[in-house]
């Protein structure tokens, strides 16, 4: 059990991305009307700025 | 709700520390001062018995209002998600209530930390835990963590290694403000890591059991973030409880930790602490200005700091303590 959380919080930043940031980011846009670039949806694009930047934060150990 | 036995729990801690005195020591170690040196030993008890009897004039009074506080502003806090859910809510004002509440929130649990609500045993003790307790939710830190942490501050106030709030340290106002933000990225060796360190260290089942609180209360948290946000109310749990949290704590801990202790070099009682004067003022410092009273006299409660400040500000002067105008 101990494992398993201390795991869970190791990939937090990753599933932070994808949980929080990629829908925060697709609501924001489609609040100001702003349109994703590449055809992408805007949960599409959520997702391709939230998951890679969640990784990076997970193995760079800070977000920016 | 008065505090009477708020000195005892003040006097364990300067013996704690061998700052002070024990009575029956006999010819214990003169309390260390920075002031005057040619204070002899009898005049220094002298000044510090006629400081604990201003200071004891200080403790207590309307405790009420925190508990009042807290549990008001948790009230409205929570009420902000099913109207923000429903559509019902102003956005913009829940963010500014909800950012004030973090801070707020932790200013009335400060004083349950130090029991100044209600006293082990006493009848508002219940009272006591119940607002440190909805007092720090908003900012994802449990009471029983932050207490820990923060009666570890004033054991082993601005050592490197023992003090869970020395990663605040800065060199300036905006190196502290940077420093509140990187002390909590995830890999940074900041807060929560030294916090764990210093709970392994301790090795209690009250240690063991604030960690596990602060994992549950962080998985609340984020399960709540993410339900809303695949839900389609991201933008609303960022402004009603992710950004307030965040901005919280960074306030809390720049006025909190940083403003007060800069720069962290001293650990004598009378240096460990510093008065200065706010730009945001007395209420906008959340009554930090005068947070050298508190860590002389914890019993006394944050709105009475200044006054008793003014009232000590004699005795502290004889000592050589420097006071300011505030």
């Amino acid at each position: 059990m101990q494992k398993a959380v201390q795991t869970l919080f190791k990939i937090m930043p990753l599933l932070f991305g994808i949980g929080f940031i990629a829908p925060l980011i697709a609501q924001t846009m489609i609040y100001w009307g702003w349109e994703p670039p590449l055809g992408l949806s805007p949960i599409g694009f959520g997702l391709l700025v939230g998951g890679p930047w969640g990784l990076y934060a997970t193995l760079r150990g800070r977000w920016v | 709700m008065g505090v009477t036995e708020g000195q005892g729990a003040t006097d364990a801690m300067f013996f704690r520390e061998g700052l002070v005195d024990a009575p029956a020591r006999g010819d214990a170690p003169a309390i260390p001062l920075t002031g005057d040196a040619s204070l002899d030993k009898h005049t220094r008890v002298a000044l510090l018995r006629e400081e604990r009897e201003i200071a004891r004039r200080f403790e207590g009074g309307k405790m009420w209002i925190y508990p009042a506080f807290a549990f008001t502003c948790y009230a409205i806090w929570l009420s902000f998600f099913p109207l923000a859910i429903m559509g019902w809510l102003n956005l913009p004002l829940a963010f500014v209530l909800s950012t004030v509440f973090a801070v707020g929130g932790y200013v009335t649990s400060h004083e349950a930390m130090h029991s100044n609500i209600g006293r082990p045993g006493s009848k508002t003790r219940w009272l006591n835990e119940w607002t440190g307790k909805v007092s720090t939710i908003i900012i994802v830190f449990p009471f029983s963590m932050a207490r820990l942490m923060h009666l570890e501050h004033h054991y082993h106030c601005n050592h490197p290694e023992k003090d869970p709030d020395y990663p605040d340290r800065a060199n300036g106002p905006w190196h502290a403000i940077y420093k509140t933000w990187l002390n909590r990225q995830p890999g940074i060796d900041g807060s929560i890591h030294i916090y764990k360190r210093i709970l392994a260290e301790m090795g209690t089942k009250e240690a063991a059991d604030s960690l596990k609180d602060t994992i549950r209360l962080q998985l609340i948290f984020l399960a709540v973030l993410f339900a809303m946000a695949w839900s389609g109310y991201a933008i609303e749990a960022a402004l009603i409880w992710w950004l307030p949290r965040h901005i919280g704590l960074s306030y809390i801990r720049f006025y909190l930790s940083w403003a007060p202790h800069h720069p962290r070099e001293e650990r004598g009682r009378y240096t460990n602490t510093r008065l200065f004067k706010s730009r945001l003022g007395h209420i906008g410092s959340i009554g930090m200005e005068t947070h050298f009273v508190h860590h002389l006299y914890p019993a006394i409660p944050s709105h009475r700091t200044k006054e008793a400040y003014y009232a000590l500000r004699p005795v502290l002067e004889k000592r050589g303590v420097h006071c300011p105008e505030i």
